[in-house]
């Protein structure tokens, strides 16, 4: 239960990865003690010919490359800024009204809106493929887990809006489905439905406690069919309310992307809380703020959503633009139990895969069963150990027969 | 500050095992409970050689003999492998709980002790240990031992008279009496003490789908196979009246309720896939009929099922992918089978095709 919004937006210093999961290989624009401004380019990665820009999200000295681990525990370049607290933001240019659609595109690029949302379906924000579709999720990660009052979407439904439409415009989106919360506060879904009104986009109301991988049904029906891994494949666009609010900030107001909401949770923490943060804040220092942990004693670090996630060996990663939700729990070791064979895994994937089969060809090792059962269109989402009452990682398995044929 | 990892996801919902098991053994208990005061409670035929207290004990008597014996089996068997240990946590206890339970369940209340003991002891360790335990086992192991029982011990528990085997007989033409109420209360001569009154056996089964213990298609697709093939070969044989007390007495007595509360859904040795669940219940449904009206045993449910536990592995073998394409073609090859079967089994019962076929037969020099 979220109790506490809290602000961190003037670290000391700011840690920004300069390449990602796709994209490592990156250039670097500045020096040592060169002086950034806020949004100016820092670094240039390339995702094969296409570059990306990585901007400063504070003004100040750069201090140095240095290696730290990312969210996913990989060791990669980090620049340093050391924040002089002036936030000399960079000039950039404001769009009023109708925007073509190549502008909208360019300025998101270069305000660093790429990377954003990446945990369970959510695609990155990129033009390179025809896009039919946008989905937009108003729920927040790891709902029903978590529960948020929805306070920003109250106060900004009306630039959420804009922004979504703004998105919309910049793939040529033929519909516009917005997610939400059957469980939402009234005052959300009211303000959300008072703002939407009288465009196109289509309100889609779900039931976030059922967990049954709706957003994936939704993206089936869109599309007539079984969507692939990567929803950009089918001409899908899935994000959040979160990257439709920035969009809204970097077309009409001209500000970069350089905070965002980061939810902390977990019982190691006195208070779980909302921060809205300076990307490439240290992790630790949002701890310290926060109180410490309650106990040093076997504690587990979970990032992003609780099914598809991953877990961290140490706190000593920067909060990255695609990091939205921290849990930090003490480490509870599940015991398994063997199968017994309930089929709830089978029922529930929304692939319509056979986990429990899928598993068993892994454990008797017989790699044309593993091909047989379509193991390929797995899309990770974790249902399957999700419902399993013996608590075995079912998930892992169908992983496991996926490496082995490759 | 250092963290300890798991692999993700580390969320579960609320369904666990252990609880299916304890749902699953509180039901049991309740049912074993109520059983044995019902049978206790029941008037009895006046030239019954056992009161109804004798029988009500012998009931008591037999469901203590089978759990103590399924128990000691288990653990006798993990001391010899060492693994005496893991008897230490309370859950491991649940499942030769069960076993015994059911295995007396099964059991008609004439059944000798002895012949209680040894099926057990072959039930236990021929049926599940020799596969691995819970979880392992590709046939029931409670059905394994009732099959061992009926086909050792036939004679010493002998049951004749079961409204099953009267309707048998209503066929070709003898009069049967039966009162509904008693039926509903599990007042007849029954073919195990399980068999008990389907009113309770209905509340059980509300219980266990409530708690998800059984799944609802298998054991609801079970049930409507064996209304519809009944409902078939009465149609064929009887008046509309006779038909329906034919397919009442089919649905209440004998074990169809029970097997569909307590054996078809068993989760370990039933299919995992929704296509699969669907077409084994119809099997073991169609199969259960079969049996009961063509061959001479008073009641078919053990055997089907255990024929349904042979098919389960290739049953799984079959699926691909669970498709919307799939669980229709097998709900339309279900349904088209349950209709011949049921016509074939009323005609083959009638004797009519037989006739027909030896008429024929006879322009040809009386082969058959």
């Amino acid at each position: 239960m979220i109790t506490e919004n809290k602000t961190y937006l003037d670290p000391r210093k700011v840690y920004l990865p300069i390449t990602d999961e796709d994209a490592r290989v990156a250039s670097l624009q500045v020096a040592e003690e060169d002086e950034v401004k806020v949004g100016q380019i820092i670094a240039k990665k390339y995702r094969g010919k296409e570059a990306i820009p990585v901007i400063a999200t504070v003004s100040g000295k750069v201090l140095g490359v240095e290696q730290r681990i990312d969210r996913f525990g990989k060791v990669i370049d980090h620049v340093i800024i050391e924040n002089d607290r002036k936030n000399t933001l960079e000039a950039f240019d404001t769009f009023d009204g109708e925007v073509p659609t190549q502008i909208i595109r360019n300025q998101l690029l270069r305000l660093g809106i790429h990377q954003v949302s990446l945990d369970g379906l959510y695609t990155d924000i990129r033009f390179d493929q025809p896009i039919e579709h946008l989905m937009v999720d108003a729920i927040y990660t790891n709902e029903p887990f978590i529960s948020l009052d929805y306070d920003c979407i109250v106060k900004e439904a009306e630039e959420i809006t804009d922004g979504i439409l703004l998105l919309a415009k910049a793939c040529k989106a033929k519909t516009v489905t917005l997610l939400v919360d059957k469980f939402m506060n009234q005052e959300a879904l009211d303000e959300i439905g008072k703002a939407i009104s009288d465009t196109i986009i289509e309100l889609e109301v779900i039931n976030s406690k059922k967990m049954n991988g709706v957003d994936y049904k939704i993206a089936r029906k869109l599309i007539n069919r079984r969507p692939s891994i990567n929803l950009l494949d089918d001409g899908i666009m899935f994000t959040t309310v979160f990257v439709a609010r920035s969009a809204y900030q970097v077309i009409r107001q001209g500000l970069p992307l350089t905070t965002r909401k980061v939810a902390l949770t977990g019982d190691a923490f006195v208070t779980n809380a909302l921060y809205d943060v300076r990307i490439g804040t240290l992790f630790e220092y949002l701890v310290e703020d926060l109180g410490g942990y309650t106990d040093e004693e076997a504690l587990s670090c979970h990032i992003g959503n609780f099914l598809s996630g991953n877990q961290v060996e140490s706190d000593a990663f920067s909060i990255a633009a695609h990091i939205d939700s921290i849990d930090v729990s003490r480490y509870r070791d599940v015991e398994e139990d063997v199968c017994i064979k309930c089929g709830d895994c089978n029922d529930i994937c929304p692939t319509d895969i056979l986990p429990q089969n899928i598993m068993d060809a892994e454990l008797r090792s017989v790699n044309e069963r593993i091909v047989e059962l379509h193991t390929d269109d797995c899309i990770e989402c974790g249902l399957c150990t999700y419902v399993c009452p013996s608590k075995i990682n079912v998930l892992e398995w169908v992983r496991r027969a996926k490496r082995r044929v490759g | 500050m250092n963290f300890t990892t798991t692999k993700p996801p580390v969320k579960y919902n609320q369904q666990r095992s252990l609880k299916r098991a304890l749902n699953l053994n509180i039901a049991l208990i309740v049912l074993a409970i109520a059983s044995v005061i019902l049978r206790a409670l029941t008037p009895l035929a006046e030239d019954a050689a056992m009161t109804n207290l004798d029988i009500a004990f012998k009931a008591f008597l037999m469901m203590a003999v089978g759990v103590i014996v399924s128990v000691m089996v288990e653990v006798f068997y993990a001391i010899s492998e060492g693994t005496i240990q893991k008897f230490e946590v309370y859950k491991r206890w649940i499942d030769p709980i069960n076993t015994g339970l059911l295995i007396a369940l099964l059991l008609p209340s004439t059944t000798p002790i002895y012949a209680l003991v040894i099926s057990v002891i072959v039930g236990v360790y021929a049926g599940k240990l020799v596969f691995g335990g819970y979880g392992y086992y590709i046939f029931n192991p409670v059905l394994v031992a009732v099959l061992f029982a009926h086909l050792t011990f036939g004679g010493q528990m002998d049951i004749t008279g079961t409204p099953l085997l009267l309707m048998k007989e209503a066929v070709f033409g003898s009069s049967v009496e039966l009162s509904l109420q008693s039926l509903l209360i599990g007042n007849y001569t029954a073919v195990a003490i399980g068999s008990t009154s389907v009113l309770l056996l209905f509340a059980v089964f509300v219980y266990l789908c409530v708690t998800k213990v059984i799944d609802l298609r298998i054991s609801i697709t079970y049930l409507l196979t064996i209304f519809l093939v009944s409902l078939g070969i009465g149609f064929i044989n009887f008046t509309t009246q006779g038909m329906l007390i034919y397919t009442l007495v089919n649905m209440i007595t004998g074990l169809t309720m029970f097997g569909a509360v307590f054996l078809v859904s068993e989760s370990v040795s039933s299919p995992t896939s929704r296509e699969t669940k669907i077409a084994y219940a119809v099997i073991v449904g169609i199969l259960v009929m079969l049996i009961r009206v063509l061959s001479a045993e008073p009641e078919g449910v053990v055997f089907a099922i255990l024929f349904g536990n042979l098919l389960t592995p290739f049953m799984n073998r079959t699926v691909k992918r669970s498709q919307t394409k799939g669980l229709i073609k097998t709900v339309v090859i279900s349904i088209v089978a349950i209709v011949i079967v049921s016509g074939a089994i009323g005609f083959i019962v009638q004797s009519r095709i037989i006739e027909n076929l030896n008429e024929t037969a006879a322009l040809f020099g009386g082969i058959l």
